[in-house]
């Protein structure tokens, strides 16, 4: 069998060394046996540290034409694309036995992240954010100020992962780069491994910017530590669930700004006239991939799908053509390995589900021929938004018109993030409008749901533009006086 | 009310002398022949249920083994009746957990069923928590059955204490809440008068008791003979960690012994109780590890949580009972409760749903905490 050493941290080559004490943790997979290295953390480990990354930013970072930053960025993504990079393989044999998700679900995760993270979608992103990306870098006219502008990311950017979708940690670090921003990264208990090697891309690539980035494993709740990391910081950036952000958030002191990506819900709608013969397997699978990618396990993942009725296809068609769609995909990307709590709630749930079927209601049970793989359920829209067990468990509502489904979902607004909208008529654009105005924060086609571009306002917020303190020189005179010289 | 047909009168004959054996009869055929035939009476009357085998290609006429009947997981209780003869029902029992009604589980019973329920637990007890045949002071904290008619627990411990509680037997928690006062009094008086006392109540509601024993810095010796009984179980945490301090707390607030500590496994959907062994085993002199007993008329199976196929001995899987008792509704449960089955009887490690979001969606319980915030 083969023994894989992997690290489950991160930091600058000149600190590693004062590191002494690590622990190991193991993992056996099928053909693989995983060795994690993890560094005791303490409090001094933490505040050394950071104030490690906050010099070599003001030394490097905070000076790297954002031009610069960009091509860094974009080789990284590159790499990582390349089937034949050894940190790919390398991240696909631990990512898939540490979390159990697939090799198939875990590449298909690695390829849609770094696709959406190239050169172009970069400077796109900036561009929608802030205009003129050259703010980074210095003053800069602005015409509309009629003055001159920069912007100034912070020193460090503290971020905690409490999830183990892979590539999320990635975008955190691309982000305090394009920021100019040191980053220390706490991830995820369930996947300690893509980050390390995202940054061994980054050193790869340019040595001296890897030194301004970290990653750091522990148990959550280690009280001293958190509180530590938490003041060497002037940003904090939470993800996780409900309560683990709002006891994080008690921690943070009140001067350092904080972004927080909680937990949400996605789903889907489809409206009459796209439901015809002609597309519907397209259409299923094109929802089949929304419910599989990464598990359906995070936030943009679809809980459940509405479909309205009076379409050439019912909703009920159209669950037999999504269950048809589940098992082709499951068969080229099969879902990942279940906790026995994981299997037991969808067992749970499909029984409710069958019963229901079999006393006669208008319900439908379409599990999959083995185990717990996948699951498509019918009913009427029971008014009430029921989140879904995940791990490729999709709730079927079909509804008389797509409008009664906003009273449905207004109470949840702040949660709701995701959604794949497809009326196919006129309805389409009031539709979307009162989407937007329930708190949705993305919309998108069919089988998009699980690829946002740089560009997306993660989660409703501008996720760049939300990091940069400003500096406006507003001297009319004077300024007027260097454009019109400019302008001989 | 109308009679029961007279044969599930006949069936409810044979399973209760079956129950009234006791806990050291033990007869495999007869077991397996009167779940049978529990099952085939299922089938006729539960449309659904019988529906369910059907899909699965099981009828009463191909399979010769209990552990082939079907099992129906928990949760179906909560989206419907699943009761051999709801005309018949003289009492309904609910699941807790949930604040909305419509998602807790049912389960009714019939004046027959009822009658198996109440063999099961003046069996069960005897063997378990009074197999030195003494009666005590039966104290409990939970509220009555008049306060709260559709919990079990209440149900189950009125009649311990009309079987084996002296006549100064009460329930402790009214309609102003925990009576912690009176109970206070009563082991003081135990502890004066010599006569030991049994208290009873859900795991819970004792570790409140030793929080405020704690706070006010309350300690008892009780006699010798004293002894506890808690029902349910602790979140978080891992179970044997929580019943190891547990028991400890029994010992230096109560003065209880830990032979005399023990914990019942008791579910809605379930009739009869599954008995920690630690007090029957001392009061035996058997050195045999500690487990829930299978009374004679029960079976327990570990199955495999994915495939829901049956595991060897041992392994560890999700718990699947098979019930007699459950004569009324569905004799074969299939839980979320993890565990193993072991050659004393079976293991409990707690529900298997307790788990941590793996990644950044929202999950069920998180979405049901912020339902009960509005």
């Amino acid at each position: 069998m083969e023994i894989i050493e992997v690290d489950a941290y991160y930091l600058p080559p000149d600190i590693k060394k004062q590191v002494t004490s690590f622990r190991r943790e193991v993992y056996q997979g099928k053909e693989v046996t995983i060795h994690l290295t993890i560094p005791l953390v303490n409090r001094a480990l933490v505040e050394t540290l950071a104030n490690h990354l906050k010099k070599n930013r003001k030394q490097y970072l905070a000076r790297l034409p954002i031009e610069q930053i960009i091509d860094v960025l974009d080789e990284a993504s590159r790499k990582w694309l390349d089937r034949n990079y050894p940190f790919r393989d390398l991240a696909l044999k631990t990512i898939s036995t540490i979390t159990g998700f697939s090799r198939e679900v875990v590449e298909a995760s690695i390829d849609a992240e770094m696709e959406s993270s190239l050169r172009e979608d970069i400077w796109k992103a900036l561009h929608s954010e802030i205009r003129n990306p050259l703010y980074l870098d210095d003053f800069q006219y602005s015409p509309e100020l009629n003055g001159l502008s920069r912007a100034f990311g912070p020193e460090l950017i503290i971020s905690i992962f409490s999830e183990n979708i892979p590539a999320l940690p990635h975008l955190l670090f691309m982000r305090s780069a394009l920021v100019k921003a040191a980053c220390l990264g706490k991830v995820a208990t369930g996947e300690p491994t893509f980050a390390p090697l995202y940054l061994k891309t980054i050193e790869e690539i340019d040595p001296e910017m890897a030194k301004c980035m970290a990653v750091l494993y522990w148990q959550g709740g280690e009280v001293e530590i958190e509180d530590a990391l938490f003041q060497c910081g002037d940003v904090v950036i939470l993800f996780g669930g409900v309560e683990t952000c709002k006891s994080l958030l008690e921690k943070v002191p009140r001067r350092i700004k904080t972004l927080i990506h909680g937990h949400k819900l996605g789903f889907g709608v489809i409206g009459r006239k796209r439901l015809s013969r002609q597309g519907l397997d397209e259409l299923a699978t094109a929802v089949a991939n929304d419910c599989s990618m990464f598990d359906q396990q995070a936030c943009l993942a679809p809980h459940i799908y509405y479909v309205e009725e009076g379409g050439e296809v019912s909703p009920k068609e159209f669950c037999q053509a999504l269950a048809r769609a589940m098992e082709v995909l499951n068969l080229r990307m099969p879902r990942g390995k279940l906790s026995p709590g994981e299997a037991s709630t969808i067992h749970q749930l499909r029984a409710t589900y069958e019963l229901r079927e079999l006393k006669g209601e208008e319900v439908l049970l379409l599990p999959s021929p083995r185990g717990t793989d996948w699951t498509v359920t019918y009913e009427k829209d029971p008014g009430i938004f029921s989140p879904s067990p995940l791990n490729r468990f999709i709730r079927v509502y079909s509804v008389k018109d797509i409008f009664q489904i906003p009273p449905a979902i207004q109470s949840i607004g702040p949660y709701l993030q995701n959604a794949a909208v497809a009326v196919g008529d006129e309805r389409e654009k009031d539709f979307v409008r009162t989407l937007g105005e329930l708190g949705v924060a993305r919309i998108t086609s069919p089988g998009r749901m699980s690829t946002p571009s740089m560009m997306w306002h993660h989660d409703g917020i501008s996720p760049l533009a939300s990091l940069l303190r400003w500096c406006d020189v507003e001297k009319k005179d004077e300024i007027e006086e260097m454009e019109l010289k400019k302008g001989r | 009310m109308r009679e029961l047909p007279q044969e599930i009168l006949d069936l409810d004959e044979k399973i209760l002398a079956f129950i009234r054996k006791g806990m050291d009869y033990q007869d495999i055929e007869a077991f397996n022949h009167l779940a049978l035939r529990a099952f085939e009476l299922q089938f006729k009357y539960i449309p659904v249920y019988r529906r369910y085998c059907e899909k699965r290609g099981v009828n009463p006429e191909n399979i010769s083994s209990w552990d082939q009947i079907p099992a129906l997981p928990t949760d179906v209780f909560k989206v419907m009746e699943l009761t051999m003869l709801p005309s018949h029902s003289v009492r309904t029992f609910m699941t807790s957990g949930t604040t909305r009604p419509d998602e807790r589980g049912k389960v009714s019973y019939d004046e027959g069923g009822l009658g198996l329920m109440d063999a099961t637990i003046y069996e069960a007890a005897s063997a378990f928590l009074f197999p030195d045949r003494v009666m005590t002071t039966i104290l409990i904290i939970a509220p009555s059955p008049e306060i709260i008619p559709h919990m079990i627990m209440a149900y189950g411990m009125n009649r311990l204490m009309e079987y084996f509680g002296s006549p100064l037997s009460r329930f402790l928690v009214g309609n102003e809440g925990f009576e912690v006062r009176v109970l206070v009094d009563e082991l003081r008086r135990s502890e004066a008068e010599g006569l030991p006392i049994t208290i009873c109540g859900g795991s819970f509601g004792f570790v409140n008791f030793f929080d405020y024993c704690r706070e006010k810095e309350l300690r008892f010796q009780l006699p010798p003979g004293s002894r506890t009984l808690d029902a349910g179980g602790f979140k978080g945490k891992s179970r044997e960690v929580k019943r190891e301090e547990f028991v400890k707390d029994c010992g230096e607030f109560l003065g209880i012994p830990k032979d005399y500590c023990i914990n019942l496994l008791g579910m809605t959907e379930i009739s009869s109780q599954f008995y920690d062994n630690t007090l029957r085993n001392f009061h035996k002199g058997l050195n045999i590890p500690k487990a829930k007993v299978n009374p004679p008329w029960t079976r327990t199976l570990v199955v495999d949580p994915d495939a829901l196929e049956p595991l060897p001995p041992g392994e560890t899987g999700l718990l699947r009972h098979f019930d007699l008792a459950n004569r009324g509704h569905i004799l074969a449960v299939q839980t979320d409760d993890l565990g193993r089955v072991t050659p004393e009887g079976f293991e409990i490690y707690g529900r298997s749903k307790e788990g941590e979001a793996r990644g950044c969606s929202m999950t069920i319980d998180e979405m049901t905490h912020i339902r009960k915030e509005r």
